[in-house]
């Protein structure tokens, strides 16, 4: 039987006259979804890819009665969705886990909130309880029956939501961007399960999102664009379109990137998200002696910037040795969150910084502008008497822009205006009427005495550094600008002071995957014209591998390695035990070498390809010489 | 601070944590009735010698139940110095050149009674608030005023409310702390000026925060109605409040102070009388 049913489905969020009215003008623009057919089998696992503004989440919505169609007809296991009589029916058959994990939760204890559905459509308390330890088990949290949500991971809390809505019962199951707001570890978690439930449970699966990785998982992906579905097949075919994806604001994962580039390059590879089928491609391919041309890639801004002799040193330098920072001192809770903090960020680097939720990383980059402190820098810091014979503790040094930050004479809001600060889902921290007002904010904080022309002049300045146009926007009011361009406004708030070192904490999250590549173009754009050093925290570890020279990975509040992207995703066992990602190429890279074929690349994607066609026809030279000399004359 | 269990909370096993949050409050209620009635020292007493033997069983230590009264010292000081000076019945202390600086003995009474009610008043109630998590609390609060549906008030819907904020508290704080952070890393200073400009300087932590939880309530509210909410009648409750063999001791020995403080109040009992 077909589990959901759409038929020719119009929505607009405005009324239907309006809709009409505008539809005039804009073929599109009026309607969120324009004229949708979908089905869906039940059992079937359905990923939704799309931009941002698609209408993924309508599509998501309209299924479960969250909205009704303006237009046609849209079947839900049998159930007509437009009857409002049977609307509680249908959502006992469709349940919906949402986006951020904190807004969906009601109770304060994980039993409370898993019963909040069930109570809902009356059920008897005997069975509600069977519910739970149901609902508990299917998402193997059990043991946290009695917990405080609060206290759990971004994956646990999806989880705990995911509980709440299978103690329902449903049939059919929609994650609208389940995963965005979660980190790797947070994102198997809840892909486990959902893929279980789909399997075991067999129940039928809508899953919005933007990793390909996770499309890949399902049945049958489908892609929508302005409001249509415009791409619709198996996950591996519809994401191998290149120029079809590109279309529709959508980018080629990586991997396949990997595998388009040798096959133009002469190395025949099939399509594949496992390196170990691309690698065992490579090897037979190499075998047949291919003919070979090196093709130029296209390489990423990625790399650092020299730093000029002439300039002082201090400027765009961190140093930090011996950093610790205590929570909740002098308490049984005690907890340390920076154990011993040894790094250097040189001047003109694009810094990585790595590690899991709680390794101490977020800690560590608010040491970087003094929102947090080391005890000396304190107002109230009195230098304590060190008995005599007892060991001396090791000197802490933080040294940030040649401001010394364990020192409370320090002028730290000096510091603050070399030291930008970007900091998670920046668009949040929005408030002023205009644009103007917000990214003139930190520009007069810092210094009362500009004049209004040096203010207009910085403003606009940063506003079209980020990309926007300053007479377009300056005077609009920040919260009615699209996602994408909230983040930059926020940057350009940031950046309006010309900071020295700009550090940003995971600065693409939420974003599409164009999104994504257009922000780290601007961060490096931002790099070499404005800031000397960019630090970045990211849970991505492609984007450390194309973006940085250097990076550290943090984990339990200390330092793991240090080093080039390279150096560190070398150790693909020691990345794994730390239960940390590596890019595609670095695993391609190690099953290759397994095979005997060594490829020593950067691991960018471009310079992967390269290398690898040069070893290519390197051993096609060496193997047969006249074919290869032929190639190369 | 990410913990439901916020505010006064001290985690224990004790008799009196584990006794059903509904005969908490009635206890208090009973409680704090008998305060109000009682009129000189000896009523007080026997109200201090209850609350003793209450807060032997909590398993609270003396300091955390002292601190509950620090908040109060203020309003102690304000209330003494008033009624020293305002209460003017009774011999005169001293001779004072201006009426209003006599202090009476009767005003030195009533002061130190007035202040011993209300130190009993506060230890009383933070033994309720200390041993109850708030979201016990909440869920008494909701059984006591069932019987308020009769007359169509919104029980449940309060229950709702009262259920959602304490789940949404600690997040909030979490994201002030947050936005805070992210404008003082762009120049905004909370800690220096006068109280106008230190106004002004909470409005960028202000807007973000509204139009935050804006944003959640109107999540939240989608992710209520998928499950199915409709406060309709049907709705079942999951959790149902159940008293135990300590709520009827605490029942037994709440009733006979009851009845005690009863009987001294209508036949005046010469016990009273006698210390």
């Amino acid at each position: 039987m077909e589990a959901i049913k759409f038929e020719n489905v119009h929505f607009s969020y405005k009324s239907k006259e309006e809709a009409a009215k505008d539809a005039v003008f804009e073929e599109d623009g009026a309607f969120a979804l324009n004229g949708v057919d979908l089905t869906v089998e039940e059992g079937e696992f359905v990923a939704v890819l799309g931009h941002n503004g698609s209408g993924k989440s309508t599509l998501a919505r309209l299924t479960n009665g969250l909205l009704t169609p303006t237009e046609g007809e849209i079947t839900v296991l049998g159930l007509d969705a437009k009857d409002s009589k049977k609307i509680f029916d249908l959502r006992k058959q469709v349940g919906i886990v949402f986006q951020n994990p904190d807004n969906q939760t009601v109770a304060s204890i994980v039993e409370d909130d898993i019963a909040f559905g069930p109570e809902n459509v009356g059920i008897k308390r005997e069975e509600i309880g069977e519910r739970i330890d149901f609902a508990l088990q299917a998402v193997g949290m059990e043991q946290f029956r009695h917990a405080t949500p609060n206290r759990l991971s971004g994956g646990q809390k999806q989880r705990i939501a995911i509980a709440g809505v299978l103690a329902l019962k449903p049939r059919i199951m929609i994650l609208d961007e389940a995963t965005a707001m979660l980190d790797p570890r947070g994102r198997k978690e809840v892909m486990d399960v959902v893929l279980r439930l789909n399997r075991e449970e067999k129940i039928t699966v809508l899953l919005i999102t933007h990793f390909p990785e996770e499309a890949m998982l399902a049945d049958r992906a489908i892609v929508m664009h302005k409001g249509r579905i415009v791409m619709q097949g198996k996950p591996a075919d519809v994401l191998a379109k290149e120029e079809e994806l590109k279309k529709y604001s959508l980018a080629l994962p990586r991997a396949l990137r990997v595998c388009r580039g040798l096959s133009a390059g002469g190395v025949k590879t099939q399509d594949s998200m496992a390196a170990e089928d691309v690698a065992n491609d490579i090897v037979s391919s190499l075998k047949t002696n291919p003919k070979i041309s090196v093709i130029p890639q296209k390489k990423g801004a990625g790399t650092g910037l020299e730093c000029l002799e002439d300039e002082n040193p201090d400027v765009g330098r961190v140093l930090c040795e011996n950093l610790s920072y205590v929570y909740n001192e002098k308490s049984p809770f005690a907890t340390y969150a920076l154990n011993g903090v040894n790094l250097e960020i040189k001047s003109g680097d694009f810094f990585g910084i790595i590690g899991h939720t709680g390794s101490g990383k977020s800690t560590f980059v608010q040491h970087l502008n003094a929102l947090l402190k080391t005890p000396s820098a304190e107002k109230k810091y009195r230098p304590q008497r060190v008995k005599k014979g007892a060991p001396i503790p090791p000197k802490t040094v933080l040294t940030v822009n040649g401001f010394d930050l364990t020192n409370k004479k320090t002028d730290f809001r000096a510091l603050r205006s070399k030291v930008g600060m970007v900091f998670q889902y920046p668009e949040y921290q929005l408030f002023a009427e205009t644009v103007f007002d917000d990214v003139a904010f930190g520009l007069k904080n810092f210094n009362g005495k500009l004049t209004k022309e040096e203010i207009e002049t910085a403003v606009r300045d940063a506003i079209e550094m980020v990309g926007l146009r300053y007479e377009d926007v300056k005077k609009s009011s920040p919260f009615e600008l699209s996602g994408g361009q909230k983040r930059r406004v926020a940057i350009a708030g940031v950046i309006v002071t010309k900071p020295e070192i700009l550090v940003l904490d995971e600065p693409a999250a939420g974003l599409d995957p164009l999104g994504k590549e257009e922000l780290m173009s601007l961060l490096h754009k931002i790099h070499s014209d404005w800031c000397k050093t960019v630090i970045i925290v990211s849970h991505d570890m492609e984007e450390i591998a194309e973006n940085c020279n250097r990076a550290a990975i943090f984990a339990e509040g200390k330092i793991v390695s240090v080093g080039s992207p390279k150096a560190l995703f070398e150790n693909v066992e020691g990345m794994e035990s730390l239960g940390l990602d590596v890019p595609f190429t670095a695993r391609l890279s190690k099953a290759l070498a397994e095979k005997g074929v060594v490829i020593d690349s950067d691991y960018t994607v471009a310079d992967f390809v390269e290398k690898l066609l040069v070893f290519a026809k390197m051993q096609g030279a060496g193997t047969d010489s006249t074919e290869g000399g032929a190639e190369n004359a | 601070m990410r913990d439901a269990t916020f505010g006064q909370y001290y985690p224990s096993k004790s008799f009196v944590h584990r006794l059903d949050p509904r005969t908490k409050i009635l206890f208090l209620i009973v409680y704090i009735v008998a305060i109000f009635l009682a009129k000189d020292f000896y009523a007080l007493g026997a109200c201090a010698l209850v609350f003793v033997f209450i807060a032997a069983f909590s398993g609270v230590p003396l300091k955390s139940l002292l601190r509950s009264v620090k908040g109060i010292l203020l309003l102690l000081l304000f209330m003494t110095v008033l009624n020293l000076f305002f209460y003017s019945e009774g011999k005169p202390l001293y001779d004072a050149r201006w009426d209003f600086l006599e202090i009476t003995d009767k005003a030195v009474y009533h002061t130190v009674f007035l202040a011993v009610r209300l130190f009993l008043l506060v230890l009383g109630s933070s033994i309720l608030t200390l041993t109850t998590t708030p979201v016990s609390l909440a869920d008494g609060i909701e059984s006591l005023l069932t019987p308020l549906k009769l007359i169509r008030f919104p029980v449940h819907e309060l229950a709702l409310i009262m259920s959602i904020a304490l789940r949404f508290i600690p997040i909030l704080m979490d994201e002030t702390a947050r936005i805070m952070n992210a404008q003082k890393a762009r120049g905004a200073d909370f800690e220096s000026g006068g109280i106008i400009k230190r106004i002004k300087a909470i409005v960028p932590i202000l807007i973000p925060l509204l139009i935050s939880a804006f944003r959640r309530a109107d999540e939240l509210g989608d992710a209520m109605d998928a499950r199915c909410y409709s406060g309709s009648k049907v709705r079942t409750k999951y959790k149902k409040l159940t008293f135990g063999w300590r709520d009827i001791i605490a029942w037994v020995i709440g009733l006979i102070l009851l009845a005690g403080v009863i009987l001294l109040k209508i036949f005046r009992l010469p016990i009273f009388y006698f210390f």
